[in-house]
């Protein structure tokens, strides 16, 4: 009698990712506002992040980074395209089917999804629920976001934080004992925490209000102090819940790659954690917090710098606006350098 | 064991790099230049490395580390005689 065959899963075999050309460091933040380099580099970890030219919108960081996926996957296509963003081209129609189209993959199935910073790991999730329900065999999962298009200029509590960018992976079906097979998921979310992220204005809420908003409400909001509070410990029982599935203690844990939140947020998690601050995957220096490209763009630049190698078990934990939280696990696969 | 007062002391100058000469009875954390993000983390790497629940509002720059010690007390105090 042979063994049963180890059951279908998802399975990580390219990624890329992509930084709009023009770099806003510091400095050019804290002569605005009244800050300094050294204010925000301790309060964050952040010493510069990229901004999206005038012309361009989501859309098109996503495809940079989706191209550059592709061609590490060696595919020319893919069955769906899942893209994660909080800062669609337009609020309706969604951003992917406009995605698939610049790729020249019109007519794949295509959709967004809209879990905020933990927006890559949700759609990481679904892309994985599509192969492992043979809807489809090749998913592309981009997370890309412009959150300078819904920055508050002036507040500096957000505005030096967060950045632009974009991040993509090509998913193929394959087997739970292959490098690169993603999951198990841990994935969760609490509503009553939907004011401490938000962008108040624009939605139904307000349009159906019949009330005018005050411009201050189409800027995005963060209370940054109850975020850190929930951001610690959200990613660190979700990550002990998807350690646990995977049946891994912390300390197997070679690389934890975690939303680029903060660095002290970061280095505070894997504290939590009991997981080596050396271990943890970050750029958030170079690039601040770009939202739902988070997590795919550091794995991207760890991937390209040689710090994440194949055979390096790996840990991905997210948090973000709904509230929503998330994390999964994976051994890092051979990943062709493009 | 080490009075909550004291711990807090400890972790301020392991965990965040508190010159152990500037703190006294009666300092407040916004005389040591911490603002609310830094309490709030203070309070997170409280509850994590004493590994008991605390409130997130427990203490604020404006409060002394005296006082911020008698509030974390106090909500483990409640905690564990609650029934």
């Amino acid at each position: 009698m042979t063994a049963a065959a180890a059951a279908r899963a998802a399975v990580l075999t390219g990624i890329g990712s992509f930084l709009p050309a023009r770099r806003v460091g510091n400095e050019e933040l804290a002569a605005r506002l009244g800050s300094s380099d050294e204010w925000i580099h301790s309060r964050t970890g952040i010493g510069a992040r990229y901004f999206a030219a005038p012309g361009t919108a989501t859309s098109d960081l996503a495809v940079g980074a989706a191209e550059r996926a592709l061609a590490s996957a060696g595919e020319a296509g893919v069955d769906a395209i899942v893209v994660a963003t909080t800062t669609p081209d337009r609020p309706c129609p969604g951003t992917a089917p406009t995605v698939a189209t610049k790729l020249g993959l019109t007519g794949v199935a295509a959709y967004d999804v809209a879990a905020v910073c933990t927006g890559f790991l949700y759609g990481l999730a679904t892309a994985t629920g599509l192969i492992c329900a043979q809807v489809a065999d090749r998913v592309l999962v981009i997370g890309a976001d412009t959150f300078s298009s819904i920055l508050d200029p002036d507040d500096r509590s957000t505005s030096v934080i967060f950045g632009d960018g974009a991040g993509a992976v090509v998913l193929r079906a394959g087997t739970a004992d292959e490098p690169g097979a993603i999951g198990p998921f841990d994935l969760g979310s609490d509503g009553g925490g939907r004011n401490l992220i938000t962008v108040r204005s624009g939605g139904s809420a307000q349009r159906l209000s019949g009330v005018e908003p005050p411009p201050a409400q189409s800027y995005f909001e963060m209370a940054g102090k109850a975020v850190f509070w929930q951001a610690v410990q959200r990613m660190s029982e979700s990550s002990r819940a998807a350690l646990d599935r995977a049946g891994w203690q912390p300390g197997d844990v070679d690389r934890l790659v975690c939303h680029q939140a903060n660095l002290r947020i970061l280095n505070r998690l894997a504290d939590a954690l009991g997981i080596s601050r050396d271990r943890v995957v970050g750029n958030i220096a170079d690039v601040g917090n770009t939202a739902a490209a988070s997590i795919p763009l550091a794995m991207d630049h760890a991937h390209v710098a040689g710090s994440l190698r194949a055979g390096d078990r790996v840990l991905l934990t997210a948090f973000g606006g709904g509230l929503t939280w998330g994390s999964t696990v994976l051994v890092w696969p051979e990943i062709a350098q493009t | 064991m080490a009075s909550m007062y004291d711990t807090l002391v400890n972790l301020l100058v392991d965990r965040f790099e508190v010159d152990r000469a500037e703190i006294r009875p009666g300092i407040t954390f916004e005389d040591l230049e911490m603002d609310s993000l830094f309490v709030v983390e203070l309070l997170v790497v409280v509850q994590t490395e004493l590994k008991v629940k605390i409130d997130e509002d427990s203490a604020s720059p404006r409060d002394t580390i005296e006082r911020a010690a008698e509030m974390i007390e106090a909500q483990i105090a409640a905690a564990s005689s609650a029934p």
